[in-house]
């Protein structure tokens, strides 16, 4: 395909009217810009734009033939419904040329109110396979903006399949975690990094141990997961050769200045490869200013494959400014704000509360159900030294459901790319005979693979960032039975959610929580040799790893059969004393993450859990027993603390 | 048509660039600008500098302490005026502030700490115990430390809390033990960006915090008297259009905040439980919620 002016989008942030002028007038063909409420830009009260700026934004770059995009890419929260619906109807009113979102109530409350404006996905929706972008496409989605974790190449391939445009972030501040899927700061501080408030965990310093040697890892420098700038200024033809259509530049809250120089260098660079792309020559001159200016060092990310150490930046003499140090994370004698529910309120309880609980194997399972679960989670990320769940252990597992009348359901990795979509359709489609009661899935793009290739009840985990009942209704959509709520929700949203979603609502009450999910492997970045080759050599097998924080807590990091890093929360969350108002509050299942624990652990935690909600339920006289919590905390690897039930609201 | 040149450490004083901005077009002058942000970097300032002289510029206006000594190291004549400056005399600025005895005048940014003892007497009438958290390292805070603790003299126990590096704010609960009624943050770089973090151990000790930076209070501290940095950077603009028609910048004096604003946080004051007394609310000048 011959390539034009119009086959390549260079587009600008903007976080100011001045940085708009200073995008237009060097030559941005499109713009993005945020208002004052539901985007991912929250930290400044004069950045953004206000309703009677957006709206003159519009016309201003109308008037100028650039196109403006306007970010909604917020999760919402019950309570922020009414108030998305009004903005969204400003928002047809104005017109801009797409929005662009995160939460999947987007998609229910557009369709709803038959707004027609084209929406593109953020990449904060994480999407990463084919199957979510034709999902997405039903639902008026023209673009994509990928995971920052796919190559050039994958990208090319989902173009190619589905004909879906590809937006990339080309230069500017990057996370080294799966975007959308990190939860470090929203549970911890109740500022969600969803919600346009990271307070930026990644950017703290930290000691890698191993505690199976007693090893430290000081070097190569304290920031371990500080990730660099993304910069592809030197490799602008090979990103217009995978069909990437718009070039987008990070950095809505830098300065008009700044805006304008970078989109004047990449506007440079663009047109000269257009009108000559085989006697194009990077601009050396160009490329100096940019090294000159730039806060951290460069790097290309993903776009070529993982970058490994190379991307991160250790020492921290480059990074610009802080958000937050480490912090001593709630524990229990923390105190939960958890709402007093009027005592004239319709009970909301359910008739018998389900407990359910994800297990790493068959003695954890056999001890699950043995113990009162009443549902068993088993599949999904297998982490070392555990093994991935075979065809035949699964097999087993619904024999052990069926002896215990409980139901068995299988679940699935969070991150499916490429390889992990052809094994989950394999999976899927032998489930048939296995005759498990249920799959759970992570992302939209497996559940429609699941929807695909089963005929179970599909059940839908955490990682959708559930955080309001039009989000539900849209999941029942698709087909989904049950549904996971955000892990950074407080206890007030939680119940808020409980009431209004049309689907049964599960939340998490015990376990490790993944604060993030990184395709960057720490051991292997840290191993000297594969730090020179890039080649892994097996580092991490045997090591059991964690980070240390500068309020001394360990982060232990979970390696995957993929060899994602899972990095955990310093202490595993407990609700056992605060069932009884999430109970109150309508929620009806109840989970417990047990893949990290040992099978003993694991009955320990049904037991207790089965004897608290079997209480609630009136189907024991007992009072709540302190004993038990005394119990669970002295058999846990690790402190216990309340999660995001420390905050009112999360942020 | 003057061509002025703006030296900015970071984005987040853009607030006194606009005041500066708009000041100028209100006594009448137009102008260009050559407007270079080193984005935090402070090691950045002293090559913008250079870039800003050999553009030519007829005055510079520098925003920070740093930018105003990068713009006042240069060797040439370009005349400067800063704000929000601290401490000018202790910085090096000025020679002194009613005769700055240079090419360098401006707008300081200092509140009195009489002023905000008064204010934290008024939002806090039974406070008795004030911590002071402060980075060691910080000469800003250090004077403002030391200004604070001479004026709190027979009104407060002060408990200083000094820290040396960021990464001590991580074990700053357990500092927070001993009886302390309010916590006050004077000005400072390391304390005004880590404020998640202090806000984090307040929170969970009940004490509330009095800032000194606008963006602290808006993140939760429960308020504070603070510099506007528009009025600072309007101010700053009547004293370059003075400089520009002629004057001396060592015959125009070092100004200082008159009117500092008070901002309140009501999510902070319900988390603590806390009403506003009305005189306090009324004069706010902003209540975020």
């Amino acid at each position: 395909m011959l390539l034009s002016r119009q086959s390549v989008e260079l587009l600008a942030p903007a976080g100011t009217w001045d940085s708009l002028e200073a995008a237009v007038a060097a030559g941005a063909d499109a713009v993005y810009l945020g208002g004052k409420r539901f985007n991912m830009r929250l930290h400044r009260s004069d950045a953004n734009f206000d309703d009677e700026k957006l709206a003159r934004a519009c016309e201003y770059a109308h008037a100028h033939g650039v196109k403006l995009y306007i970010t909604v890419n917020n999760l919402v929260s019950e309570r922020e419904l009414p108030a998305m619906r009004s903005y969204l109807e400003l928002l047809a009113t104005i017109k801009p040329d797409s929005l662009l979102v995160q939460d999947l109530a987007m998609l229910q409350l557009v369709r709803q109110m038959g707004i027609t404006i084209p929406l593109h996905s953020s990449v904060m929706m994480n999407i990463h396979n084919e199957a979510a972008v034709r999902t997405l496409q039903e639902y008026g989605v023209t673009r994509v903006v990928f995971n920052r974790e796919m190559s050039l190449d994958q990208l090319a391939l989902v173009r190619e399949r589905t004909g879906i445009e590809l937006e990339y972030f080309v230069h500017g501040d990057m996370c080294i975690a799966h975007s959308g899927q990190c939860l470090h700061s929203g549970v911890v501080f109740g500022q969600s990094s969803n919600r346009g408030r990271c307070l930026k965990p990644c950017r703290w310093p930290y000691e890698l141990v191993d505690s199976s040697t007693g090893r430290t890892h000081c070097e190569p420098g304290p920031y371990k997961l500080a990730m660099n700038d993304m910069c592809l200024y030197r490799h602008l033809p090979q990103l217009i050769q995978s069909g990437v259509c718009s070039f987008k530049l990070e950095g809505r809250m830098r300065t008009a200045d700044f805006v304008g120089r970078m989109v004047s260098l990449y506007r440079r660079a663009i047109d000269q490869y257009v009108a000559d792309p085989s006697g194009y020559v990077t601009n050396e001159a160009d490329w100096q200013n940019l090294q000159e200016s730039r806060a951290r060092d460069f790097t290309t990310c993903y776009a070529f494959g993982n970058p490994g150490a190379g991307a991160v930046g250790f020492s921290g003499t480059r990074e610009p400014r802080f958000f937050s140090q480490a912090v001593k994370e709630a524990a229990m004698t923390t105190p939960a704000a958890l709402p007093l529910l009027k005592s004239d309120r319709p009970s909301a309880k359910p008739v018998r509360p389900q407990l359910t609980v994800r297990v790493a194997d068959l003695p954890s399972l056999l001890a699950a159900y043995q113990n009162g679960a009443d549902i068993a989670y088993v599949g999904g990320e297998a982490f070392q030294p555990a093994t991935p769940w075979s065809q035949e252990q699964i097999a087993a597992a619904v024999d052990l459901a069926d002896q215990h009348n409980t139901a068995l359901v299988v679940t699935t990795p969070r991150i499916t790319t490429l390889r992990e979509c052809g094994e989950l359709e394999q999976l899927f489609a032998c489930l048939a005979k296995l005759k498990p009661h249920g799959v759970m899935v992570s992302n939209i793009g497996a559940l429609r693979l699941a929807r695909s290739f089963t005929r179970l009840p599909v059940h839908s985990d955490f990682s959708f960032n559930l955080f309001n009942s039009a989000a539900a209704c849209w999941l029942q959509s698709q087909g989904v039975v049950k549904a996971t709520a955000s892990l950074e929700a407080s206890g007030e949203q939680i119940i808020d959610l409980a009431v209004s979603s049309p689907l049964p609502l599960e939340i998490i009450v015990h376990g490790p929580l993944e604060a993030m999910v990184m395709d960057y492997c720490l051991p292997k970045a840290l191993a000297a040799d594969s730090a020179s080759t890039g080649l892994c050599r097996d580092t991490c097998s045997g090591g059991e790893y964690a980070l240390k924080d500068s309020a001394n807590q360990l982060h232990p990091v979970k390696i995957d059969q993929y060899c994602r890093n899972h990095v955990l929360l310093a202490n595993d969350l407990c609700l056992l004393p605060h069932l009884a108002g999430l109970y109150a509050g309508g929620v009806s299942h109840y989970r417990i993450e047990g893949q990290h624990y040992t099978p003993s652990l694991v009955g320990q935690l049904t037991a207790a859990y089965r004897r608290e909600l079997d209480r609630l339920s009136g189907q024991s006289g007992e009072n709540f027993d302190p004993a038990l919590l005394t119990a669970i905390a002295a058999s846990s690897p690790r402190e216990l603390g309340i999660g995001a039930l420390r905050y009112r609201a999360s942020r | 048509m003057r061509h002025i040149g703006i030296l900015q450490l970071t984005q987040h004083l853009d607030d006194a660039v606009q005041g500066f901005k708009a000041g100028l077009t209100a006594c009448g002058l137009t102008a260009t600008f050559e407007y270079l942000c080193a984005d935090g970097n402070a090691a950045l300032l002293d090559s913008l500098a250079l870039s800003l002289e050999s553009r030519g510029v007829d005055l510079i206006f520098a925003c920070s302490t740093p930018a105003a000594k990068a713009a006042k190291a240069l060797t040439g004549d370009i005349p400067v005026v800063f704000t929000p400056v601290f401490d000018p005399v202790g910085a090096g600025l000025v020679a002194a502030l009613d005769k700055p005895g240079g090419k360098v005048t401006g707008m300081a940014g200092m509140v009195a700490a009489p002023a905000k003892l008064a204010f934290i007497r008024q939002l806090l009438p039974e406070a008795k115990a004030v911590a002071v958290l402060y980075h060691c390292a910080d000469p800003n805070s250090l004077l403002e430390v030391s200004h604070f603790t001479t004026a709190a003299e027979g009104l407060y126990h002060v408990i200083p809390l000094p820290v040396d590096q960021p990464q001590d704010l991580s074990l700053l609960g357990e500092r927070l033990t001993v009886p302390i009624d309010a916590l006050f943050l004077p000005i400072g770089k390391i304390i005004e960006e880590n404020f998640a973090t202090i806000a984090y151990y307040a929170d969970l000790a009940a004490i509330p915090i009095i800032a000194s930076s606008g963006a602290n209070i808006q993140a939760g501290a429960l308020g504070g008297l603070v510099a506007d940095h528009y009025k600072l950077g309007w101010a700053c603009a009547a004293q370059a259009v003075n400089i520009l028609d002629g004057a001396d910048p060592d015959s125009i004096p070092v100004g200082s905040v008159d009117k500092p604003d008070i901002l309140l946080n009501n999510f902070a004051a319900h988390n603590l439980g806390i009403e506003f007394p009305s005189a306090l609310a009324v004069t706010a000048k902003e209540i975020f919620e």
